[in-house]
């Protein structure tokens, strides 16, 4: 699949999303997109899964089975968690029994005979990560899969998306939290001014880095944009202390380096 | 097809059990009254139906632009990965479907108000004119659904005044620019209605093909 001179806007009137994007995916290739929010990563994905033309450029070699998870999984829905999952399977043409499969794997079996508008907002998410799993992707885009999910899931869910690379589909994620660290082989882009850059990927936090020396850097920055950098620089894996204001107008941060 | 027909069947269920389904019916059973508050006169059951198909074109449309955006716009985008533009056209099978059993009950209370007996081509042609109010209340509303009008404010105004301008285009000389309401109603009164069917089935079924043309064209950017 291949991502060529991508651009986008909403409108005629409205400023350009995109500009110039491009990525190859391959086979395989598990794509990590971070960026702060407003800054396109929703747009991005759903140019990605098809939902969205795109203004100019091309969009090549989509794989013909997409799984999408949207953001905000749409609970308003007057459907119990399993009668949801049985109708999605019909409509992916899959066998249904693969959606109580899919609730077992999640933790979710039990919710199985609760209503869609009854449920947390995790177990909403959990739903929404089910449906856009059981039709067996060969393209898997997820809009920030991890939010409010417990540990357990929080923890099978990477292993979910290295299944899904391994036999050969593609993963699309974007991830704020950096809950995708510990998978090995994944790519990171940055989606920053309108335009894709592949940036470096830290070092897995499985303790085989404990030995590295860790540098303390000292960052003075603009308070407004205090915030965002260090989102940027957690989303990255480093780990961002906020140290206190200086002087009127900056904020002084300790960056610790991975 | 299959998916596309387990959509069209997730739409309806979505349709029913939210219970939308029985608004329609708010606009539909009151017109039904009022139509047939007293029996059909032996000779006017051609009018009759004509009246009924003419007057519930709205409540066709109101039905399918309800059944069209009965899930939230990011269920619609997951459908949207499943079956790709697919996804419009079972939208467009399940309102028909739900407006042709409307258009049935019509049909229903109609033949219970008969006087008299009429004919096998009388009954069809009625029928016929409802199928036609089906699908121009389907175009309708779907060109009045969230994903091209999303304001329910706008998209409400432009389905009644759509429908006022159907009923004013069909009172000209340009009817064939809409859907001809009006010459069926009186066509079937003066007794011309079955010699001029064929002639009004083409000119009721350009503007309907026009409007799914602009609706599709519209998905294609409106996910």
């Amino acid at each position: 699949m291949r991502v060529a001179n991508l651009s986008f806007r909403y409108g005629r009137r409205d400023p350009w999303v995109l500009s110039g994007v491009e990525l190859g995916l391959g086979a395989g290739d598990v794509i990590e997109i971070i960026g702060i929010n407003g800054t396109g990563k929703s747009t991005l994905l759903r140019l990605i899964a098809g939902l969205l033309r795109p203004v100019r450029g091309t969009i090549e070699d989509r794989p013909g089975v997409v799984g999408y998870a949207p953001e905000r999984f749409p609970a308003g829905q007057p459907f119990t968690v399993a009668a949801y999952l049985r109708h999605i399977a019909a409509v992916r043409g899959v066998d249904p029994r693969s959606a109580e499969e899919w609730s077992e794997r999640l933790g979710m079996d039990h919710l199985l005979g609760q209503l869609l508008p009854d449920l947390s907002k995790g177990s909403a998410h959990k739903v929404g990560l089910a449906q856009a799993l059981l039709c067996r992707p060969g393209l898997l885009v997820l809009d920030e899969p991890f939010a409010g999910l417990d540990a357990a899931t929080r923890d099978e869910l990477p292993r979910v998306v290295d299944e899904v690379a391994g036999r050969g589909g593609i993963v699309v994620v974007s991830d704020h939290q950096g809950d995708l660290r510990a998978l090995p082989g994944r790519r990171r882009h940055e989606v920053r001014d309108g335009t894709l850059r592949e940036v470096p990927v830290a070092a897995p936090d499985d303790g085989s880095d404990v030995a590295e020396p860790v540098t303390m850097l000292e960052v003075s920055v603009v308070t407004s944009k205090a915030a965002d950098l260090a989102e940027r620089l957690r989303a990255e894996g480093h780990g961002v202390r906020t140290v206190g204001t200086a002087r009127p107008g900056r904020t002084t941060g300790t960056v610790v380096g991975q | 097809m299959a998916p596309v027909m387990a959509l069209a069947r997730f739409r309806l269920a979505a349709y029913a059990r939210s219970h939308r389904a029985v608004q329609p019916l708010i606009g539909l059973l009151p017109l039904l009254a009022i139509l047939y508050a007293t029996p059909v006169p032996a000779g006017a059951e051609l009018g009759a139906a004509a009246d009924s198909a003419a007057i519930l074109v709205p409540v066709f449309a109101w039905a399918a632009r309800g059944l069209l955006d009965i899930e939230p716009d990011e269920q619609r985008m997951i459908f949207r990965t499943a079956v790709g533009r697919s996804e419009a056209v079972s939208g467009l099978l399940a309102a028909c479907a739900y407006d042709l059993a409307l258009a049935a009950v019509a049909m229903g209370a109609l033949v219970l108000r008969l006087s008299g007996a009429p004919g096998l081509a009388v009954l069809l042609a009625g029928g016929c004119l409802h199928l036609l109010s089906v699908i121009a209340g389907v175009v309708l509303g779907a060109l009045t659904s969230r994903p091209i009008l999303p304001s329910p404010a706008v998209s409400s105004m432009v389905l009644i005044f759509g429908y006022l301008a159907m009923l004013l285009i069909s009172l000209s000389g340009v009817r064939w620019l809409g859907v001809p309401l009006m010459a069926w109603m009186r066509d079937a009164h003066h007794c011309v209605l079955l010699a001029n069917l064929p002639l009004l089935t083409v000119q009721s079924l350009l503007w309907p093909a026009l409007g799914l043309a602009a609706y599709a064209y519209l998905r294609r950017t409106r996910p």
